[in-house]
């Protein structure tokens, strides 16, 4: 019986699951030439804030970032714990004062992808679906 | 170029941003690596009963500010970049163009980085972003912390900076250390503070200067997702004036600062669509000051405290409000004088962006009280028409790119 009561919940949850990763499943992607560098949460959060510049072995770091949309929010929310108008915010301000040279932005994941593969040292994110095989998907340590 | 000109051109930069709504955030120039950014904004000031922040009894059109800057990178770990930047606040600026900031930027690790030139200032939550419109509801920052007519001396400073970030669990702590000196004339706004005291035959000092400026910033980026509290401290060394002595203009006044020390404590807290901040600051010193042969060496304190609560919530993609109260108050005021030893300022805010490079404000202030209320030829307040409260309306547009 008490199986029988947790299913509807447990097929709830799962639905529920499926449904937020079909809306905005974001993947960090990154130029092939960073394939090798290794990331953690804390590194990829110290990246999109401006706090690291530059690759252990692989140069300048270039973000590349979408200037709004459900897969920009999930990412800067789950990646940097801000909303994405809080990390607009964050990066005029850096860029207007001095502390640091501004992401580049894009409108279309397809575009941000493909400065992505043409830019040594660049990442980025765009949805999971729209992540090929001309970029390298980086996978964070937790 | 005179304010007509100006004002056409600024509302010429406007109309471009009002009819490309949807255009490209930033400039990149050449491959890329060179990125140009600035704003352009233009503003109305009424004052109802009292010139404050600046002569605005009755309304002006002398509100604006302007600014571009330029940055690339040179390898993997350095930047270099610059702002030029100009406002008129009634009197104070007069358009004319300063440099903002000019830095090289060598950023060895995300623990460890210096920057070395003109550096913008640390000082509270927003010391470095003062004139940044885009990042806030209000017109006016808290003028109990962030005074007005201090804009073209406390924005920057000529020096180096060590910065870093350090993890700590699930925060982390950023720090900023920080020394250098700021050049100072008798044209910038902070000449206020010495013209309304009486010193100096009119128009007020005729030099000032400062030996150096030191201090440092800490910020704890706490676990707690969207709260960070921040420390500041700074000291200026050997701030000093001169200029005809008011009783008898043959006389130099002399007057000198030894430290100057400002200590500020901050919070902010991000919330979903709202952003909560609050700040104490207090500022504390001793000013000596002579006139031979007919002044005698004076010695006395000076010093204020000043703190605000703020709230702001985004409603929606176009419209952000915001409020706030401010609390000023002079530490060794006299003890008859009244409404001239505090001033709380209430403030409430309507931003509206047409786009992502066009928006505009509304803010109304009711003041109680004229600490920090000049009286000087540029800012004139006649102490017969002082008025004990007053009210303040500014309207603002700003372009940025």
């Amino acid at each position: 019986m008490k199986i029988i009561s947790i299913r509807p919940f447990a097929l709830l949850a799962a639905c529920t699951l499926v449904c937020t990763a079909g809306f905005a499943a974001p993947a960090l992607i990154g130029n092939k030439n960073v394939a090798a560098e290794k990331l953690d949460a804390a590194t990829v959060k110290s990246i999109f804030l401006g706090k690291k510049v530059a690759w252990d072995g692989a140069g300048r770091i270039t973000l590349a970032v979408l200037k709004g949309g459900p897969v920009a929010e999930e990412y800067f929310k789950s990646a940097v714990g801000m909303a994405a108008s809080a990390f607009n915010n964050h990066w005029r301000r850096l860029a207007m004062t001095g502390g640091g040279t501004a992401p580049k932005s894009f409108e279309k994941e397809e575009d941000l992808r493909k400065f992505v593969a043409e830019t040594p040292g660049a990442v980025g994110f765009v949805d999971r679906a729209n992540a090929d095989d001309s970029v390298a998907i980086l996978t964070p340590a937790p | 170029m005179n304010t007509k000109s100006i004002i056409l051109a600024g509302f010429a930069l406007l109309l471009t941003g009002v009819s490309t709504p949807r255009a490209l955030a930033s400039v990149p120039v050449g491959d890329g690596r060179v990125q140009l950014g600035g704003f352009f904004s233009q503003g109305w000031l009424y004052g109802s009963d009292n010139n404050y922040p600046t002569a605005d009894k009755g309304g002006t059109w002398d509100f604006r500010e302007m600014a571009v800057n330029a940055s690339t990178t040179v390898g993997s770990h350095l930047r270099i970049g610059g702002q030029v930047f100009a406002q008129r606040l009634g009197e104070l600026g007069r358009d004319k163009v300063i440099l903002d900031w000019a830095v090289a930027d060598y950023n060895v690790s995300p623990v460890f980085g210096i920057r070395a030139g003109r550096v913008k200032y640390p000082k509270g939550l927003y010391g470095e972003a003062l004139d940044l419109d885009i990042v806030r509801p209000f017109v006016f920052l808290p003028g109990s912390v962030y005074s007005p007519v201090m804009r073209d001396f406390s924005a920057s400073f000529n020096g180096g900076m060590a910065y870093g970030s350090i993890d700590a669990g699930k925060g982390s702590f950023d720090y900023k250390v920080f020394g250098g000196r700021i050049p100072m004339s008798p044209d910038q706004g902070v000449a206020e503070f010495y013209n309304n005291a009486g010193f100096y035959t009119a128009p007020g000092a005729t030099a000032l200067s400062m030996d150096s400026v030191l201090g440092g910033q800490l910020t704890w980026n706490t676990p707690v997702s969207g709260l960070k509290l921040v420390y500041s401290f700074s000291q200026f060394t050997n701030l000093a004036t001169d200029g005809p002595f008011v009783a008898y203009p043959a006389a130099n006044l002399h007057s000198n600062i030894h430290h100057f020390t400002w200590n500020t404590i901050s919070a902010e807290y991000s919330w979903g669509n709202w952003v909560f901040a609050g700040e104490w600051q207090r500022t504390d010193s001793g000013l000596r000051y002579s006139a031979p042969p007919v002044l005698a060496t004076v010695d006395g304190p000076v010093g204020w405290d000043g703190w605000y609560l703020s709230a702001a919530r985004r409603l929606n993609d176009k419209f952000e409000v915001g409020a706030y109260y401010g609390d000023l108050k002079n530490r060794f005021g006299s003890a008859n004088g009244g409404s001239r030893n505090y001033q709380h300022d209430w403030a409430l805010s309507l931003r509206f962006d047409y786009s992502e490079h066009v928006l505009f404000k509304i803010e109304g202030h009711y003041i109680d009280g004229t600490y920090q209320t000049f009286d000087t030829a540029r800012i004139p307040n006649p102490g017969a028409g002082l008025r004990p409260h007053t009210s303040l309306i500014a309207v603002k547009t700003t372009f940025s790119f």
